[in-house]
């Protein structure tokens, strides 16, 4: 498996977030709510990195914990890469 | 029709299969076993089986050899069928008397292992009356129920002609349908999508006056596509099945079929009721042994006076996060879609939400991933709108001529 980058998985954000005409900010703090990134945005973005790297995410390895902005998806994804 | 029997007045209608051009009493016969499953490499095979076995009054199954596994040919012994294939006769492993005229179809089962469903030429002949004089295309898989329908069509009307079509002729029918004169065709949707998207100038050419659509979900889209092509074509959908039999017929170009239909009793025909969405139908052709009230397994919603059969319910519903998209919806949706000639909508295992709607479409014109969003966005709600869209070069179709989605 070649693991994306945490670049790669942003440009995949911001076009998750495009199909729903939406924008993506520049700051990776910005709230996630407010942004209009919902559940199902988050289920497709996991779903492009598993497209890409060929294989699946494994969401029962990493701990769960609240991911409240852009930078805790971004880290989420890459930490599920990893695991 | 000289030297016919009496029983059978379609005996000198004319069959066309690759090897074979003329009547059903001209076809020649097999040694048949009283009891037999012959398994058949073509269509001529097949008709071959089909005309001894009436006119001797023999039991029958008709299967493709190409579907029946060392595993399956093992359950037909079993039950007491001798397995024909060539010049093999594989005996029966159970002793019991063979059931004169007795016709045995394969369905693919819930479970996906193939059971029996026991039927007669009677009950598989679902035409009755005067019928225009017609050739008529039959692509279907060899002992199908929709196979049966036109071969029992062929058998008990004159002037009631067939050109059969092999799997592997599916990309080249409408040249040989063209040359042979077909003025009716009968296929599944997918069939029709497939046929339209590969050359639709060459469908287009044939003389159609009867075009039937049957054995999947039928959409408008499909029909209007028909009914603009062939204009003077009577252009109808055909709900039918191994176990239901032939049990709805609508011949108004549109899809779904009269609401007021339901719950209507008529000597003959079908009674239509609808339970919890599911179709559920009382049919004098049903197969033997099948409830008299069938629960058909297929959803159905009333739309503006007419009951849409949309899909298999045990298939049809995607739960996204909670929220239930139906696949069949999002799949009509889709192919209502002037670039779409084809598409299949199935739900995708997906973190937090459960599973997402996904599809795999292929396109007759210029659509983007975007612009099919879009399209679904304005149309279906939010959780319904296919997340991860796939296109694909070709439309797929298996042998039963259905996509299987």
């Amino acid at each position: 498996m070649t693991a994306l980058s945490r670049d790669a998985i942003r440009t995949m954000m911001a076009e998750v977030l495009q199909a729903q005409g939406k924008a993506m900010p520049v700051d990776d703090g910005a709230n996630l709510e407010q942004i209009g990134f919902r559940s199902l945005d988050f289920s497709e973005l996991a779903l492009r990195v598993e497209d890409e790297i060929g294989e699946e995410l494994n969401f029962d390895a990493p701990e769960l914990r609240q991911i409240a902005t852009i930078s805790d998806v971004l880290d989420f994804l890459e930490q599920l890469q990893a695991a | 029709m000289s030297g016919a029997p009496a029983s059978f007045p379609g005996a000198g209608n004319r069959i066309i299969t690759r090897s074979f051009d003329g009547s059903w009493a001209d076809l020649g016969r097999l040694d048949l076993p009283a009891a037999s499953a012959v398994l058949v490499r073509d269509n001529h095979d097949a008709a071959r089986a089909v005309w001894t076995a009436a006119t001797d009054g023999l039991e029958l199954l008709v299967a493709s050899r190409t579907r029946v596994t060392d595993d399956l040919a093992q359950s037909l012994r079993d039950s007491g069928l001798a397995v024909v294939d060539g010049d093999s006769v594989a005996a029966p492993t159970s002793e019991r008397a063979a059931v004169p005229g007795r016709i045995w179809l394969l369905t693919s089962g819930s479970t996906g292992r193939p059971k029996q469903v026991a039927h007669t030429l009677g009950s598989l002949t679902t035409v009755a009356g005067d019928q225009p004089r017609r050739t008529w295309l039959c692509p279907y898989a060899h002992g199908a129920y929709a196979w049966w329908q036109v071969v029992t069509l062929g058998i008990a009307h004159p002037g009631q002609d067939i050109l059969f079509i092999e799997p592997d002729e599916l990309e080249t029918w409408p040249a040989r349908a063209l040359q042979v004169g077909v003025t009716a065709a009968s296929g599944t949707p997918t069939f029709w999508r497939q046929a339209l998207y590969r050359d639709p100038d060459s469908v287009a050419a044939l003389p159609l006056e009867q075009v039937t659509l049957g054995g999947e979900p039928v959409d408008q889209a499909i029909l209007t596509r028909l009914t603009e092509m062939f204009p003077a074509a009577r252009v109808s959908w055909i709900y039918a099945s191994s176990e239901a039999g032939a049990s709805i017929a609508v011949h108004d170009g549109l899809a779904g079929f009269p609401e007021s239909w339901l719950g209507q009793e008529s000597a003959g025909r079908a009674t239509l009721t609808v339970d919890d969405g599911e179709l559920l139908i009382a049919s004098p052709k049903r197969g033997e042994g099948i409830d008299t009230v069938l629960r058909t397994g297929d959803r159905v919603e009333v739309v503006d006076g007419r009951v849409l059969i949309t899909g298999r319910i045990a298939s049809d519903e995607i739960n996204v996060g909670g929220a239930k998209a139906s696949a069949s919806n999002v799949r009509d949706v889709l192919q209502a879609h002037p670039a779409v000639a084809w598409a299949a909508v199935r739900g995708r295992k997906a973190p937090i939400v459960g599973s997402i709607v996904t599809a795999d479409v292929v396109l007759s014109g210029e659509a983007t991933v975007a612009d099919l969003t879009e399209w679904c966005s304005a149309r279906l709600p939010d959780y319904a709108v296919p997340r991860r869209v796939r296109f694909l070069d070709q439309i797929p179709i298996k042998e039963t001529l259905k996509s299987d989605v």
